[in-house]
């Protein structure tokens, strides 16, 4: 146990003056730094309906899900979001919905790291409901990635946006 | 390493084209019907078991961190496009939601306590929805199918099928808008819930589970083991209970409930084999489910899944709630704000705590103690400096919390001499056990 002048030395005046007297100062990023406007992006869905946006570099994505499985699920009350730094294989779970007391993974549309996660998401799920397929700040995106050499040959085997529209169409009829 | 089970055939009346046991049941037949033509060791993590396009399995077991798991592998393993079945009752716990907060939902002192000596199971489960109760008079029923097929109610319905013909007059139960089975009693005019829903949704495979209130003695004591001393206290993040007023459907014997529920299995799926798997706790024999079981058990599960949560002993913005008087002991400037995520302390501000300060400590130097902060030879501790020694540190097991007691004198204890104390960080922190301590005991 310290004594309590040193400590108090210590924490003065950095602690105790500043915390008591100061108000905190907090950096603020402005979070639209994140949104890279993306030109000529590529966006391909999955049958498990998630979309990713490819950058025109392929170096890197962002995930989320689609309007549909939004519109399916109802209202969305919590988002477990992925482990950033995390690595994922195609189809791996890397997160979690839940709506009407299910929990429904959200999986990997590629294989790739998890660099950002939306933390808006956690606060604010109906996000989700309003917004799914938005990635800009404040959308309902879920994760920003790394995408890797598997993760654009992953690819090849998701739809584009027409051939997804088809999809859900006859998933809908079958229902 | 293989999971060992018994394995029963059920006898079948082929020219009925439907299972003896049904008939026996609907005519009025009290006995449990167990009419196995054989009995042998089988695995049930057979892949020719699991690939059935219909499986049935109900479980020996009543620890419910082995059902969970069994039901989880046979959500992982069973062939995508397999229909299954699980029954099984679990010993008196409480299981709460995937994205819930024990401390909000339970009162965890009573659950330590537990019912005439034994403690009560805390369970998270893997699947969405609120709070449940289960004991040996509740049953728990399982569906598991391809998400094609995945329809909120229709096993509910399937439960409903099953249950009605076995109750007495002038109750009936239905799947209600909230997909539970509720219970109207006509010479009371009341509805009540006796099962609970949840669903589990994966790439390949969906599930539906639910309880069934049979027949339990502890309905009594629902209401207070599912009600949290910290409620005023807390504003959390993911999913909140609704409460609903409970009773037992009222039929004695479990098994006919389960041997109900499955020939309305059978019938909806025009099944007409006659394999029904028994699984008991050998189950944690195969890997992959003593992994699940651990994992279950685990405190990062159960407590460090908690979605972010504030604990705020006053209004806040963010939460405007008036919060009850809290303990006479306490100092009245006493107030503390923690913000918790995953079961780890991001935030914290404690005020009210002091230390005497000691005029005879070598190190002590007057012009080192900010003169508005010391009020009769007491030195206050800044409110956000002492929550700052907090942030980082799990308030469950391990490393963390386990006594607030304790971890308020030692974040206080960075700034007393050797000899001085800090308080009155005992009251408070009984306060804070009591509100969100998982130990009550001294560690």
């Amino acid at each position: 146990m310290a004594s309590i002048a040193r400590c108090v030395r210590s924490a003065r005046p950095s602690a105790f003056t500043a915390f008591v007297k100061a108000p905190v100062s907090r950096t603020i990023i402005s979070r639209r730094a994140f949104h890279a406007t993306a030109i000529s992006q590529i966006r391909k869905y999955t049958k498990d309906h998630e979309w990713i946006d490819v950058s025109a570099d392929m170096k890197t994505g962002v995930i989320g899900i689609s309007e549909y499985a939004a519109e399916a699920l109802g209202d969305v009350v919590y988002v477990e979001l992925p482990e950033e730094g995390k690595k994922v294989q195609a189809g791996d779970a890397i997160g979690a919905v839940e709506s009407v007391k299910s929990a429904a993974d959200i999986n990997a549309p590629i294989s790739c790291k998890i660099t950002h996660v939306n933390l808006v998401l956690e606060e604010k799920p109906g996000t989700i409901n309003h917004v799914p397929e938005d990635d800009s700040h404040g959308g309902g995106w879920i994760a920003k990635v790394a995408v890797d050499e598997q993760g654009v040959k992953d690819l090849e085997n998701l739809m584009d946006p027409e051939a997804y529209k088809e999809f859900t169409a006859t998933e809908s009829e079958e229902h | 390493m293989a999971l060992h089970c018994r394995s029963s055939t059920l006898l079948w009346m082929p020219t009925l084209n439907r299972p003896l046991i049904s008939l026996i049941t609907t005519s009025g037949g009290r006995q449990p019907v167990r009419l196995f033509t054989q009995s042998q060791h089988r695995r049930f993590t057979d892949d020719a078991r699991l690939a059935k396009r219909i499986q049935i399995y109900q479980s020996r077991s009543s620890n419910p961190y082995v059902n969970l798991s069994v039901e989880h592998y046979l959500l992982q393993h069973s062939h995508p496009d397999s229909t299954v079945l699980f029954l099984y009752k679990n010993r008196p716990c409480v299981v709460i939601g995937r994205n819930q907060n024990p401390w909000l939902e339970v009162n965890l002192a009573l659950l330590r306590e537990g019912l005439s000596g034994s403690p009560i199971d805390l369970v998270r489960r893997r699947s969405g929805g609120g709070t449940v109760f289960h004991d040996s008079g509740n049953v728990n029923w399982s569906v598991i199918c391809p998400p094609a097929a995945f329809d909120r109610n229709k096993h509910a319905e399937m439960v409903v099928r099953a249950v009605q013909p076995l109750l007495q007059p002038g109750l009936r139960v239905r799947v209600n808008e909230r997909h539970d089975i509720v219970m109207d009693v006509t010479p009371e005019g009341k509805t009540f819930k006796v099962s609970g829903s949840a669903y589990k949704l994966t790439r390949l495979r969906s599930l539906h589970h639910g309880t069934c209130l049979l027949s339990s003695p502890n309905l009594g004591h629902i209401s207070r083991l599912l009600r949290s001393p910290a409620e005023p206290y807390i504003k959390a993040r993911g999913v909140e209970s609704v409460r609903s007023p409970v009773r037992n459907v009222g039929i004695a014997n479990t098994s006919d409930f389960t041997d109900a529920v499955i020939t309305e299995f059978c019938k909806m799926y025009d099944h007409h084999e006659s394999e029904m798997v028994e699984v008991d706790d050998s189950g944690v024999e195969t890997e992959k489910i003593r992994n699940g079981v651990n994992e279950l058990m685990s405190p990062d599960w159960i407590y460090g899944q908690t979605p972010q949560f504030t604990f705020s002993t006053h209004p806040t913005e963010d939460d405007p709630r008036e919060r009850p008087p809290l303990p006479a002991d306490l100092p009245s400037n006493f107030r503390t704000e923690m913000v918790v995520r995953h079961g780890q302390i991001q935030s914290a501000s404690v005020s009210g705590l002091s230390f005497v300060i000691d005029p005879d400590d070598p190190d002590f130097i007057p012009g080192d103690y900010p003169p508005d902060d010391i009020h009769n030879g007491r030195f206050t501790l800044d409110a956000d400096v002492l929550g700052g020694l907090l942030v980082g540190r799990k308030i469950y097991g391990g490393d963390g919390v386990y006594d607030w007691r304790r971890a308020l004198v030692l974040a206080g204890g960075e700034f007393t001499s050797s000899n001085g104390t800090i308080e009155p960080a005992d009251n408070v922190g009984t306060f804070l056990n009591t509100m969100l301590g998982i130990q009550p005991k001294d560690p």
